[in-house]
């Protein structure tokens, strides 16, 4: 197969994979590499490169991990369920389109303006995107090209996307079924072994117990957040 | 005005395959901006914003007498163009159908807003009724307005005729909201020759209509409070001075124009093709867009007549452009003509862009600032390209 | 009243990052003032905690207390322009929309309209937050006939008499006399008279203040969103230094926004026959809401 699309790092300011003439696939059809090909095809493909790859990772987006439709909890469940299969997959989420000020936190999410900082700092060489609002999906997929060598699957509601290695389209929780056992029969195939277990959760840091937080706890700020009748505060920094 | 969900009325909702294709159609005689406005009114639209300029004017009055027999749900006259078409925006983001239209100066100050439409992910039908820039004042048709619409990344149609400007129209809610485009639709055509002349027009029964918009499918969450995210970056305030910044802003750009070359496809699906081709085989060819394409075509019929070897090209999509198809179309042509209503020549550069010998292509004929283009005009240039003599007589 | 866009997926909680898994269990939505309102901001999550802004801003304060009074922050979204505001109203866990220079108003016009027929019965409240350059000079246009169509809304100007993030430029609304850049020489005309002309353009309610008083300011900011959502359109002219431009010495800035009080700035409140009608009644209903709560409360611990 001529690989039309592949994995970075592409450059600098690649060209998009439309420009390269990559079409999306039609329905009842998924893309690998930029090629129309059979679901299974794709999904067989992507799966082989999770299981080899370091650091396989799945990257659910706002549509999957925000309780707004009644489809939301199927899906979920069922990414669990391949996370599970997957020997030493990460879910690394993420959660909005914002750019992160100051700074990402890179082991707990990713985000879509500058995906290649988790991507890269994780070591992550194949990945899963999953829920992601299409334009989103078409930017982050385009950075990871850009800029790192990882494998990007794209497992999509509508219409897939050109830039992922492997573009999955009219996802459905029973799809995710299907890709889970495709990683089960061809991780047997490769003769890896590996107890069903699901992903550790975010690394971000325990809670704090904000419900005993006072004024006070805010130091230099305090002033900002409430002064008492008559009091000047001149001391804020 | 307030929205008027008391004047709903009974339409039987099919898709945009079945109207445009399908459905039953009776020929009327009407204006090109009838045309637009019976085909506003066949698409479900949920609100429009006019802000009057001539030649424009007659089609978003049309618009507001659909809205009050209850075909729009909202409707209102803005302050100005730049007002107008913030508020398609804004409105946009809370996921609901839109069309505005305008015409030259209204076009330019309108443009700022407009030209970030498509970044903004707004799937909004503009209607452009060209009319020439100022200075000095005046409200002929000219489309020279195109050219400055070209470079923003919105699809661009241009309509021949009221029949063109009906199916376009149509065609153009569709194609904005495909989840793979999602950007806004131009539907351009010329003030007065089009807009305020009469023609048949085959159209498809009034209590029939385009299915609704659908804010959920959408390459973009619609900013309602419905969808997720909550914390929402849609309009990518990229404001920092790093490279992540331009990063983001440079695929975001590819992002627009990507959604524009995809929108390709169903220009094929639903309008046959961004061109259109008669005589495949000839030397000469005329490539004309819209009211230029219709002199072109009867140019092009009265050298059937005379025997003489020439093609037609109607170009329907401006954007995205049909390189491709041009290019192939004219491989073994030994002249190209491209008569056109600006001075600039913008779809003559665009042909000459397009193909490997740009020498063959005939600058002109132009004609600009309201003037009309007679036929005999592009006669000259045909018997030209095949070395005849021909009397021009005006 | 919908929570579910902002509620995450069972499964997923435990792989959210901790400032999402916050904002959900300790964020102000769904909740009352008393649980998460400006009177105990710094004991829940906030809506808008990191930004950009200078230290000393008295802008990013203000800000801050807008999100924190919202009385429906799940149902609200904000509209602004280029500005320093925006880079805080931008990191706000509430939808941002930021199109072109000045439009934040026609821009809202077209949302607030297309939010009505899309849920007639529901309320979302949309607020415009932009400096006095957007509001005033480059966007007046578009300000005052949002406010002359009656459009309903609510207006806030951020008002730190000069263009701060473009570098401390001139706007209509400087001081006559202050010496800015692109008036080397002195701005040599007054303050645009901001809340005059927004009830000669209809605005219903209309406040002008330095907010240095949080519970006060607080109401303004309520009653402004309250009053437009049934009545019209409404506007709040805040005092918002910019401690840059203007050299206020960050332990001066709450000094100087106290000293506006007897200046530029004085309080002045204007409302409708009708908004105040809607105000003491949104009031009268919080209070007994308020009470009914209180006795609960103490019943709960009889």
């Amino acid at each position: 197969m001529l690989k039309k699309v592949t994995e970075g790092p592409a450059g600098y300011m690649p060209q998009s994979a439309p420009y390269m003439g990559v079409e999306l696939a039609p329905e009842g059809q998924a893309l690998l590499y930029g090629n129309k090909v059979s679901e299974e095809e794709a999904m067989r493909d992507a799966a082989k490169a999770l299981l080899t790859r370091d650091n396989p990772t799945i990257f659910p987006g706002p549509q999957v991990l925000w309780d707004w439709k009644d489809d939301v909890a199927a899906k979920a469940e069922a990414l669990l369920e391949l996370a599970s299969e997957i020997p030493n997959c990460k879910i690394i989420p993420m959660p909005d389109y914002r750019p992160k000020y100051p700074k990402i936190d890179v082991k707990a999410e990713i985000n879509p303006n500058h995906p290649n900082l988790t991507i890269l700092d994780n070591k992550i060489k194949a990945c899963v995107f999953v829920g992601v609002h299409c334009h989103y999906a078409n930017l982050t997929l385009r950075m990871i090209r850009a800029g790192t060598d990882c494998y990007t699957v794209a497992l999509c509601a509508y219409m897939g996307h050109e830039e992922a290695m492997a573009s999955i389209r009219d996802l459905h929780a029973e799809d995710i079924h299907k890709f889970k056992e495709i990683v089960i029969e061809e991780r047997n195939k490769l003769g890896i072994e590996w107890e069903t277990t699901l992903p550790p959760e975010n690394p971000s840091l325990p809670k704090e117990d904000l419900t005993t937080l006072s004024p006070a706890d805010y130091g230099e700020y305090r002033s900002l957040i409430m002064t008492r009748k008559g009091e000047h505060v001149t001391e804020v920094e | 005005m307030s929205p008027n969900p008391e004047k709903k009325l009974e339409k039987t909702l099919v898709d945009i395959n079945y109207l445009l294709k399908e459905a039953p159609r009776e020929k009327h005689f009407i204006t090109g901006a009838q045309a637009m406005a019976e085909a506003v009114k066949r698409a479900s639209v949920d609100m429009a914003i006019a802000y009057p300029i001539t030649p424009q004017s007659e089609v978003m009055h049309l618009v507001g007498d659909i809205y009050a027999q209850g075909h729009i749900k909202e409707y209102y006259r803005a302050e100005e163009e730049l007002g107008t078409m913030s508020a398609i925006a804004g409105a946009a983001r809370a996921g609901v159908r839109l069309f505005t239209a305008t015409s030259g100066p209204g076009l330019l100050r309108g443009l700022e807003a407009i030209v970030s439409w498509p970044g903004h992910r707004v799937p909004a039908v503009l209607g452009i009724l060209t009319r020439v820039i100022n200075a000095p004042l005046s409200i002929q048709p000219d489309n020279i307005e195109m050219a400055y619409m070209m470079h923003c990344g919105a699809v661009m149609l241009h309509a021949e005729n009221q029949q063109d400007t009906f199916d376009f129209t149509l065609a153009a809610f569709a194609i904005a909201e495909k989840v793979d485009v999602y950007i806004p639709v131009a539907v351009a055509t010329e003030g007065f020759f089009v807009t305020h002349a009469k023609g048949y027009v085959e159209m498809t029964p009034e209590d029939m209509a385009l299915t609704e918009f659908d804010p959920v499918a959408a390459p973009v969450p619609a900013m309602d409070n419905e969808t997720p995210p909550a914390r929402i970056q849609r309009d990518a305030p990229v404001q920092k001075s790093n490279f992540m910044s331009y990063l983001i802003h440079a695929v975001w750009q590819q992002e627009i124009w990507d959604s524009n070359k995809r929108a390709m496809k169903y220009i094929y699906e639903y309008l046959g093709g961004p061109i259109e081709v008669k005589n495949p085989e000839s030397d000469v060819f005329l490539i004309a867009s819209g009211c230029a394409a219709a002199q072109a075509r009867e140019a092009w019929r009265y050298a059937q007549e005379a025997g003489l070897s020439v093609g037609l090209i109607k170009v329907r999509a401006i954007r995205p452009f049909p390189i491709d198809e041009i290019r192939d179309a004219v491989k073994n042509a030994k002249s190209i003509i491209v008569p056109e209503h600006n001075i600039i020549g913008w779809l003559c550069k665009e042909v000459k862009a397009a193909i490997p010998n740009g020498g063959i292509v005939t600058e002109g004929p132009r004609v600009y600032g309201g003037m009309t283009l007679p036929v005999e005009l592009i006669m000259k240039e045909i018997h030209n390209s095949l070395g005849l003599e021909y009397d021009l007589k005006l | 009243m919908s929570l579910k866009y902002i509620t995450p997926a069972e499964r997923f909680k435990k792989y959210l990052p901790k400032d999402y898994v916050e904002l959900v269990d300790y964020g102000p939505f769904g909740k009352t003032q008393e649980e998460a309102g400006p009177g105990n901001m710094g004991q829940f999550k906030e809506l808008v905690e990191e930004h950009p802004m200078c230290s000393g801003c008295w802008m990013a304060y203000y800000i801050r207390l807008i999100f924190a009074s919202l009385p429906n922050p799940e149902d609200t979204v904000t509209l602004g322009t280029a500005g320093c505001g925006r880079l805080a109203i931008s990191q706000a866990a509430v939808p941002f929309i930021y199109g072109n220079y000045g439009d934040q108003n026609a821009m809202a016009s077209g949302l607030t309209r297309a939010f009505r027929l899309r849920f007639p019965d529901k309320t979302k409240d949309v607020i415009t937050i932009a400096g006095d350059g957007g509001t005033m000079d480059i966007g007046f246009s578009m300000t005052m006939h949002s406010w002359i169509r009656g459009e309903k809304f609510t207006t806030i100007m951020l008002d730190n008499e000069v263009y701060g993030n473009t570098g401390g430029q001139s706007s209509g609304m400087s001081p006559k006399g202050a010496v800015l850049k692109m008036a080397p020489k002195g701005k040599d005309f007054g303050k645009m008279p901001a809340t005059e002309l927004a009830r000669a353009a209809g605005c219903v309610y209309t406040v002008r203040m330095s907010p240095t008083n949080i519970k006060k300011a607080a109401k303004i900011i309520r009653r402004a969103i309250f009053v437009a959502r049934e009545v019209g359109p409404t506007f709040i002219h805040a005092y918002t230094s910019c401690n840059i431009e203007y050299s206020i010495p960050t332990h001066e800035v709450f000094a100087d926004a106290k000293a506006q009080e007897k200046d530029r700035f004085t309080f002045e409140e204007y409302m409708t026959d009708e908004a105040k009608e809607v105000i003491e009644r949104v009031e009268a209903e919080e209070k007994a809401a308020r009470m009914a709560r209180k006795a609960q409360k103490t019943e709960a611990v009889n």
